[in-house]
């Protein structure tokens, strides 16, 4: 009997602090070839499209995996009908039954669109995942919450704006963004561009948490200290790219810092991958003019990587850390004398 | 002939195992959270099975119906209505799913040739945010 209480207490120990690093050993190319071996299904027979993702692999995390890498290949971010909710809820958010009504008149509407032209918006994301999953026998769940991008006005943020997944493997609860991780808007025409971006798929808790806060506590997933409103409104800007490329931000938690001339600022990351000095840059934009520069220094102790950046001349700036061409996070920065 | 007889501390262990064994299948044992319908019209073996199926606002298209377990299904017509493609027996399940609406089971009983179903909405609030990946920039006064 007593290998057995063992296990079971191994079992409740190990539940939390979950991500893509405990399925190091499996290799999802299988089911990324199913997933994308049906770019033609439609939405009408759900639980048949479920079990052609799924039923050739033989892990709950390859099953899930089908699923979640069909729906970020073929759902198209709607990006009309987002500006359209955007809009109705913030215009009726003082008057509960036109709220209702219209969340339930556009409901209709999200659903249908899905269904026939299969655009959505990041709710109809984070329902067909779970309703596929549900249908393979997986655990998954809709995480409603706020997030915050580069463009989020964290001044009026005042209703959730955002939801992803949660779902269930051997036991543990992970997270995963399929909005964010299907593609982005192209930056002129604004269509939606497929780009698939995998660092959203149980991703580290404690990365997620700098841009996604949800409603119910539980859904952190952290083991630690969980962030109050304030400290998520006031927390850095990090892109798709930071999920790319970063296992942890770790310093600074806050987007804005006051400093001297002549001070530095601290900025500490765990990489997911060893890098080369030369890859690391700064965008330094003053409002009237923008450069590039190399930090002033670079350290790297394993994948932990340590940057300081000095300011010589006082100002307003806004910081942009790009590792290659791409966009990690962005941090503003007072400088006085 | 050898004959293991068990002694009272084994039998314990025996039963103690076994009910180990039943809470692990009750714990395992996948729940959908969806209601049974059943209904009452005379049949009996194998029969035809047809219905409609609508929301609280009249009758729904393309609402997807098939035997649980098997790849047997067809969807519904513009009047919500349908003819199940392949005859029915007592105690088969059919699934009726369409997007953004709870899923019926309805369990086939000895009785019945026709279903009539309402489906009700999933009530979840409809968000989102687009990351359009555009840099942060403050906002300045001058």
């Amino acid at each position: 009997m007593k290998p057995l209480l063992i296990s079971l207490l191994f079992f409740w120990i190990n539940v939390s602090f979950a991500q893509i690093s405990d399925f190091n050993h499996i290799d999802f190319k299988k089911a990324d070839s199913i997933a994308l071996s049906y770019p033609n299904e439609g939405l009408i027979n759900l639980p048949e499209l479920s079990l052609k993702l799924t039923s050739h692999l033989n892990t709950d995390v390859e099953r899930f995996r089908a699923i979640y890498r069909w729906v970020c290949a073929n759902i198209k971010n709607d990006y009309s009908l987002y500006l359209k909710n955007k809009y109705k809820r913030e215009r009726f958010k003082d008057d509960s039954i036109k709220f209702k009504n219209w969340n339930t008149d556009f409901r209709k509407k999200l659903f249908n669109k899905l269904l026939r032209k299969k655009q959505t918006i990041c709710t109809g994301y984070a329902y067909l995942i779970k309703v596929l999953a549900e249908f393979s026998d997986l655990k998954c769940e809709v995480v409603q919450g706020y997030d915050r991008v580069s463009t989020t006005d964290t001044e009026n943020l005042t209703l959730p704006n955002h939801s992803w997944n949660a779902v269930k493997l051997n036991e543990k609860w992970y997270l995963c963004d399929p909005t964010w991780a299907s593609g982005i808007p192209h930056p002129e025409t604004n269509r939606f561009t497929f780009n698939y971006n995998d660092g959203f798929f149980l991703a580290n808790p404690k990365l997620f948490a700098i841009n996604h806060f949800p409603i119910e506590a539980k859904w952190w997933l952290l083991k630690g200290d969980i962030p109050t409103f304030e400290e998520f409104l006031n927390a850095p800007v990090i892109y798709g790219n930071a999920y790319r490329k970063l296992e942890l931000h770790v310093a600074p938690k806050q987007m804005h810092k006051n400093i001297k001339v002549s001070e530095k600022v601290i900025f500490k990351y765990q990489l997911k991958e060893p890098l080369d000095k030369s890859k690391i840059r700064f965008v330094i934009d003053s409002g009237s003019n923008q450069r590039k520069v190399k930090p002033t220094s670079i350290r790297f102790k394993e994948n932990l990587l340590n940057i300081e950046q000095q300011f010589d001349t006082s100002g307003f700036y806004d910081l942009h850390f790009y590792i290659d061409n791409d966009l990690i996070s962005t941090y503003t920065v007072e400088v006085n004398n | 002939m050898k004959v293991h007889v068990f002694t009272q501390k084994q039998s314990f262990k025996v039963l103690g195992f076994i009910g180990f064994l039943i809470m692990a299948l009750l714990a395992f044992n996948p729940a959908y959270g969806q209601s049974e319908v059943t209904t009452t019209e005379t049949a009996s073996g194998e029969r035809t099975v047809k219905g409609v199926i609508s929301d609280e606002k009249g009758p729904l298209k393309d609402v997807n119906i098939i035997q649980k377990g098997t790849r047997n299904g067809t969807v519904t017509n513009e009047k919500g209505e349908f003819t199940f493609p392949v005859k029915l027996n007592t105690g088969d399940i059919l699934l009726i799913t369409y997007l953004g609406y709870e899923t019926q089971r309805v369990k086939i009983e000895d009785d019945t040739t026709f279903i009539d179903i309402v489906l009700t909405d999933d009530l979840i609030e409809i968000i989102g945010t687009l990351d359009t990946g555009k840099p942060y920039k403050s906002k300045r006064k001058n």
